[in-house]
């Protein structure tokens, strides 16, 4: 059992997400960077798939009445736990009964994950724990986080072995994100696809896990009444405003805008860690080349 | 009505002139594989589904074209590439459920129905008749979850978004929106006209079935006062 003391900005059940019901309407979802996630669980002794917390920008103050055993993946946030002992990422924790465990804010990048052994007990809804805000239904009661709320699951089995994890990607944050030049491309004008592969973007304040919205030069083109396309994360749509949306994990399965772009799966992991204010630039690559480059595997290793 | 109708397969019966057409691809990313399918786009997404490809994570039907998401690091087999060219089937294996959705038209339910009628050239109830009169396949869902994009609304009633979007449409608005007419599953913004209200669900994630339609499903509007 663990009880919420203090809710963060938004804190998500999430596990490994529901993929395959888009002919639904509902995006497969699930943690932003489901790998990190993975390894958090690993660290845990967990099943890959068992639903823990992702935590955005501002973290949760969270009590174990029973203690726990758990890991925290991701973004680095100011951490503290009730012991006074350190909160350190990518390593297996072991609290004690009663301890509380408090994430502030995160110091670079956006989102951590928290995974707890025994996972956290929330209904599975349509093969999935992950929460889908927008709908309002999976994770906890469809919603994130509130104080006073008390997650069943996280019982612990006694069997703890201490494990880091190391995440091998090693792309500098400051790289473009990689993108494949979208259906719709050459349907931009010159000075568009200029302004939008030279330009440099900024994530919007109105950013969520639907989608990151840029600021920064107008992407001009010609589209108009374009039929629905199905779109997937990392699409980039060009609505009328030129100003260049990329779809997230929950973000609708078609779209009505024009696709310049689509970022490849080995940078969504970096997508995730885009908060608002942040800078980028994009980069076309070639498909064969972003086939090779899928996200990056976790490496857990035990610890003596 | 539904047995005057027996025998009507809209589900998979491609158009004259689809079977031979070879459908042109694109990526959109390295994981998506957007396939123009035009006017056989519920035909090639049934024939897709029914084959059950190991490399493909989940397949979406749009206006005209289908995406395909592969798995991660997955690439088209052969058998997939044979099938995205393969000419359709001609036989359907199954037909569209009809559904009968009780609609309250205009008033407070369908506060943009006045201007629509008006737009189109009918009375008021001149157009309620006809939006009930056609039958409709349900062309693929997308927008909220269970949202269905209904075809076979008759061409004087097509009307395009609103120029500014709804903040709040109520669940089970009946609504047009270009070429489609729609029901909105759940409360939220919305551009589309709304024409009336139904207490029918369209989707509740609890439900072993959790969208009340399907790509392919019929539908026809019972107006109700």
């Amino acid at each position: 059992m663990i009880e919420v003391l203090h809710a963060g900005l938004c804190d998500l059940v999430m596990d490994q997400g529901r993929a395959g019901l888009g002919a639904l309407g509902v995006p497969a979802g699930g943690a932003a960077d489901p790998k990190a996630l993975a390894a958090a669980n690993c660290l845990v002794g967990n099943d890959p798939g068992t639903a823990g917390l992702e935590i955005t920008l501002s973290g949760p103050t969270l009590r174990f009445p029973a203690g726990g055993v758990v890991a925290l993946t991701g973004a680095p946030f100011k951490a503290m736990r009730g012991s006074g002992g350190a909160v350190g990422w990518n390593e297996t924790l072991v609290l004690g009964e009663g301890e509380t465990l408090s994430l502030e804010r995160a110091e670079t990048g956006c989102r951590c994950w928290l995974a707890v052994q025994g996972g956290l007990a929330v209904p599975s809804i349509m093969h999935s724990r992950s929460t889908f805000p927008p709908a309002g239904f999976g994770g906890y009661r469809g919603r994130p986080l509130k104080a006073g709320d008390v997650l069943n699951g996280g019982v612990t089995t006694h069997d703890v072995h201490l494990k880091r994890a190391r995440n091998p990607a090693s792309d500098p944050k400051d790289a473009p994100l990689r993108v494949i030049a979208g259906p719709q491309a050459s349907q931009f004008d010159d000075k568009g696809l200029a302004a939008f592969f030279s330009g440099e973007y900024q994530v919007g304040p109105a950013s969520d896990r639907r989608g990151l919205r840029l600021t920064g030069p107008m992407v001009s083109h010609s589209c108009i009444d374009l039929p629905s396309q199905g779109v997937l994360p990392g699409t980039i749509q060009v609505p009328p405003d030129g100003l260049p949306i990329i779809l997230g994990w929950d973000g609708p399965v078609t779209g009505g805008y024009p696709v310049i772009a689509g970022v490849i799966s080995a940078d969504w992991p970096r997508l995730a860690q885009l908060r608002p204010g942040a800078m980028l630039r994009f980069v076309t690559i070639e498909h064969a080349v972003a086939r090779a480059r899928a996200p990056a595997e976790w490496i857990i290793e035990a610890l003596a | 009505m539904q047995n005057s109708r027996k025998g009507f397969h809209p589900r998979v019966k491609p158009q004259a002139g689809q079977q031979g057409a070879i459908p042109s691809w694109s990526w959109v990313g390295e994981r998506g594989l957007r396939v123009v399918t035009a006017d056989a786009t519920l035909a090639r997404y049934m024939m897709l589904v029914s084959r059950k490809f190991g490399e493909i994570e989940d397949i979406i039907p749009a206006d005209g074209s289908i995406l395909l998401i592969l798995k991660s690091g997955a690439a088209p087999s052969a058998e997939l590439q044979l099938a995205l060219n393969l000419a359709l089937p001609e036989a359907p294996p199954v037909s569209g459920t009809l559904h009968e959705i009780p609609v309250v038209y205009g008033g407070a339910f369908g506060p943009d129905l006045p201007e629509l009628a008006r737009r189109a050239g009918m009375g008021e109830s001149d157009y309620i008749h006809k939006h009930a009169a056609a039958e409709y396949i349900v062309a693929f869902l997308g927008f909220q979850p269970g949202f269905p994009y209904l075809r076979g609304l008759p061409g004087a009633m097509h009307a395009p978004r609103r120029a500014s979007p709804r903040i709040r449409v109520v669940a089970g608005s009946v609504a047009i929106g270009g070429t489609y007419t729609g029901i909105y599953p759940a409360s939220g913004p919305g551009g589309w006209q709304i024409i009336g209200r139904t207490e029918a669900i369209l989707f509740d994630p609890q439900r072993k079935a959790p969208a009340l339609m399907m790509p392919g499903d019929r539908v026809r509007f019972v107006p109700r006062d």
